[in-house]
Parts: C-alpha cells; structure tokens; sequence
C-alpha cells in the first residue's frame, strides 16, 4: 500500500510517500522546505503559510519523483489536520482535499503530535514505551493505555521548544534557535542558579524564561548553558517519575527537540538508573516531517475507510489524548 | 542494606533504627543534573520532606515517624509502613478509598499545606488505615491556586494510570475533598482546576 502524507502545521512543508508492508513501513521520499523568520523573529502564521502555498508544488513534484511513484498510484493520501497554526494547516489540507477529489483517492486528516510517536515508534522499533514529546508546540509525556495516549505529564504553560525560541529570539538568533543555543552552551559550564519549576510530574517554563533574560546581560554563553542545564534536569526529572510510576521499560523520544544532544545524553543516563531502553527518533525524522503523517494515515487506513471531502477539517486545538486509536 | 525500590528521586532501603525494622531514604547524586542545581534540590527536598511529615501529622494524618535525618548524605531513616501502594490495589477498593484520600488533602490544604506530588503511589494502605509519604515537593501555601494544582495532578493520574475507574474515583474523592473544605472553598478550588486545565496546551477553546 502507498500513501502519501502532506505537513504543514507551522513552519515545515513537506511532502512524503511510504509503502506499508504488513506492519512494515519503507519511506521511498521525504521532501521538505522550511520556512525561515528574520533574525530575531518568530513565525508569522500569515507569512509561514504564503511560504508554504508558493512552495507546495515544487515539494509535492519532487517527492514523486524521487520515489518515482505517478499520482494515481497513490492508495491514500493523509494531512496533517492539527493541532497547528491555522493558516499553515490550511494550505496541507487544500493539497489534500485537491489531489483526493481531482484523483478520487482516500483522504484521511490525521494528528500531528500521533504522526511523530507512530513515526517515531516505526524507525526506532519500540514496542511499548513512555513517550516523550518535545518541540515547539508540545512537551508530554504519555503512555498508550486502552485505545489512547494517556498523559502521565505536560508543560503546563509553555513547551521546551517554545523556551528556548523565545529566549533564541531575544539574543538575535532565528527561529528555530535550538541548535545556535546548543552551540553557545558548549562554549560555558559556568552554572548559574535558576528557577526549578517542577509540581508532580508536570513542568512550567514560563519562570525560568524570564530569569533566563535577566542573566543574559553578563554573558549570553552562560545564560545558554544555565537555560539548557534547569530545562533539561525538569524534563528529565518528570520522566524519571513517569519510569518509576509506569514501570515502562521503554523510552522514546520524539519531536524536534529530540535532537539535542545534551537533552539524549541526560536521558541516556535516567534510563540506565532504571535499566529501560532508550530509542531517539533518527535526527532527520524527529522533526516535523510529512513521513509522520504518511505512516499515520497508512496506519488508520487499516481499520477506517477515508473520510468524505466535506467532513475533511483543520484545527488549531486538537489535543493527542482525545484521539482514539483502533489500530 | 537492602534495597527496596529505586524511586524517581531517591532510592529506597530496609534498614534497622533501634532494634526495629525502618526505612532508609537518600537522594543519592544524580550525575545527568548539573552539581549545583543537584546539590540544591538534593538539600531542599530532603528538608522539606522531613519537616512537613512531621507536621502533617499533627493535623491528625497517618505519616511515618521521622528517626534521623541527614542533611549532608541527604537522606532520612523513618518507620516503615508495611502495607501496599493505593496504586496497586484492585480498582473497587481504589474506588472506595478515594473518598478517604479526599478527606486527607482536604485536611492538609485547610492546613496550608500543598503535598505537590499527589499520585496513587504516595498513599500507603496499611490496616484499614491511609498513610502518606513523599513530601519532597510540599509546600506551605494557602494560595487556592496551589491547592488546585495538587487536584489537578491527582486527577491527571487518575486519568492516565487508572482511566478505567477515573470517572468513579474522581467523584469520590471529591465528595471527601469538599467534606472537609467546605462548599465555598470546594468551588473556588475546583474551578481554578478547570481553569488550569484550559491553560493548557491544545486545550479546547471556547
């Protein structure tokens, strides 16, 4: 079975198409483009959507070619249909609904944080781990229990990734900052004390981003490293008490922030503490990705026929553990 | 030494204090946590744990006796408590002691006390009788913002480790929660619940 699956739920565009074999998924292309703020600057949902409008086609048109696969050889065709920014997710869904209705191919809308745990669960072969879910838009930690994601743990104001863009932002750099303020920190191990906001298994960043600021004046490199060192020790903090509640013997992590390599390493070592297996999602594939997408809707086609053109949605708010997965 | 359980935050063992059988409990170093940070949290929790276990007691709730605590090793030796986590019983009797452990946070938070780590694991059920433990994240506040943060953290692991039973044990709770509380209080807190609940990410806008 061949499907493709269209993202675009804030700054990535991208276009996929896998082949499902059984319970086995191959990705034949994954193309993407991003779209990059100015310095200093976030996403503009109007802007990031103008971007991914003038650069649909040329993604799309790429990605069959490299898995050299004709639009009618499709069996299905998913998008990412929230939760996101709404004009961006706008643009996935107007691909989708135009190649499902002109080709007569069935349509599936799928949930973007779901498409990085299945994706996530395909290419690191976990079987039933606790998930950690960190980018911009989401940091959960979840456990799959009776047909739904449960959440053993969340931010409860704003994500890992947004702490660190907005702090990016505010010392120049752009949108995704993750990467610059990973570098930086290499450069300091000069500790300085920030606010620990820890309450149960829950996380709230919204404290230390502001004292974050306040430090930053006397050196940008330690402000990096300090941010990196109390973020990471929060989220690894509430992951070792959702190990130790659940009993999990698995870990996985997913999402764009996911690709830190001082985040994996102090995972590495929770998961040692607690003889669990540790799985990261590939580099490539941790991020927004139209594969996450693809394989979702490839998995869903299983037990559920597509949905009909008019029932076809975007939404901004679509929370992961809403979603009942029969599959 | 025998070790009983690696928890999130410390380990665990059987030890004896005084001819009878106690619990060791040390924050050992954790290595991936930067060694201030670390040592900071370390001191703080031990401290803190050690103190509002002995004050909540007085409010009349079961808690294990405090031996001796150590602030350089950062651990404590306290009584232990023989009976089983509330997290594995069977689900009709967490059913029915939710009522119970309403009753308990309700008493701690007329108190001005927050216990900060409210899952069904840290409620002993130990002949016919609740206990409490872990009270490394407590705090002493009497802000109704706090309070309902504890009910929030309850009710998102009901929701997740027993979704089976949430709907039942949820409401049990919180018949025991507003005995004690009383109905101003009860919906004061339990609306800040719904409204820390909105907060949240992706949650239904309406």
């Amino acid at each position: 079975m061949i499907g493709l699956g269209i993202e675009s739920t804030a700054h990535t565009f991208s276009c996929a198409i896998l082949e499902k074999n059984g319970n086995k998924g191959k990705i034949l292309s994954d193309v993407r483009k991003i779209y990059r703020p100015p310095d200093g600057e976030g996403i503009h949902p109007r802007e990031a959507s103008r971007h991914h409008l003038e650069f649909s086609p040329k993604v799309l048109s790429q990605c069959l070619q490299e898995a050299k696969i004709k639009i009618n050889e499709l069996d299905i065709i998913s998008y990412s249909a929230g939760p996101g920014l709404g004009p961006c997710l706008r643009v996935g869904a107007v691909v989708a609904r135009s190649l499902a209705s002109f080709y007569n191919i069935p349509i599936y809308p799928v949930n973007h944080a779901l498409g990085h745990i299945e994706l996530g669960k395909l290419l690191t072969g976990a079987k039933n781990p606790l998930v950690l879910l960190v980018s911009g838009g989401h940091t959960m930690i979840l456990a799959f229990l009776n047909k739904q994601w449960r959440v053993f743990g969340e931010t409860l104001d704003i994500t890992l990734g947004q702490i660190l863009d907005q702090f990016g932002r505010s010392i120049g750099f752009a949108s995704p900052c993750g990467k610059n303020i990973e570098d930086l920190a290499l450069s300091s191990s000069n500790y300085i004390l920030l606010p620990y906001s820890v309450k149960g298994n829950d996380v709230s960043f919204s404290g230390l981003l502001s004292a974050t600021k306040a430090i930053v004046s006397k050196s940008k490199a330690d402000a990096c490293f300090s941010l990196q060192e109390t973020a990471f020790a929060m989220i690894s903090e509430v992951v070792e008490r959702a190990l130790a509640f659940t009993g999990k013997k698995e870990l996985l992590i997913v999402g764009g922030v996911a690709a830190n390599k001082r985040l994996s390493e102090m995972l590495q070592k929770v998961c040692k503490r607690h003889t669990c297996k540790f799985f990261i999602a590939p580099a490539k594939y941790a991020g927004d990705c139209g594969s996450q997408i693809c394989w979702t809707g490839l998995l869903e086609s299983k037990v559920k026929q597509g949905v009909s053109l008019k029932d076809t949605f975007v939404t901004q708010s679509w929370r992961l553990d809403s979603v009942i997965v029969n599959y | 030494m025998k070790l009983l359980r690696k928890g999130a935050e410390a380990d665990i063992y059987l030890t004896m204090w005084d001819n009878s059988q106690a619990i060791l409990k040390v924050r050992n170093v954790k290595k991936y946590r930067n060694p201030i940070l670390d040592a900071k949290i370390r001191k703080q929790r031990t401290i803190k744990e050690s103190q509002t276990i002995s004050l909540v007691k007085s409010f009349g709730i079961s808690t294990p006796l405090v031996y001796y605590v150590n602030l350089k090793k950062s651990s404590i030796i306290m009584q232990e408590i023989p009976g089983k986590p509330v997290h594995d019983l069977p689900n009709s009797k967490i059913i029915e002691l939710s009522k119970e452990i309403g009753k308990i946070v309700g008493v701690m938070h007329k108190n001005g006390v927050m216990h900060g780590d409210l899952t069904t694991s840290n409620f002993i059920y130990y002949k016919n009788k609740i206990y409490v433990i872990d009270f490394g994240l407590s705090q002493n506040t009497i802000k109704s913002e706090d309070h309902a943060v504890d009910l929030r953290l309850i009710k998102e692991i009901l929701n997740s480790a027993h979704a089976q039973i949430m709907e039942h044990s949820w409401k049990n709770f919180l018949i025991g929660y507003k005995s004690i509380v009383g109905l101003a209080n009860y919906t004061k807190i339990t609306n800040l619940v719904s409204v820390i609940e909105s907060r949240g990410r992706y949650a239904t806008v309406i």
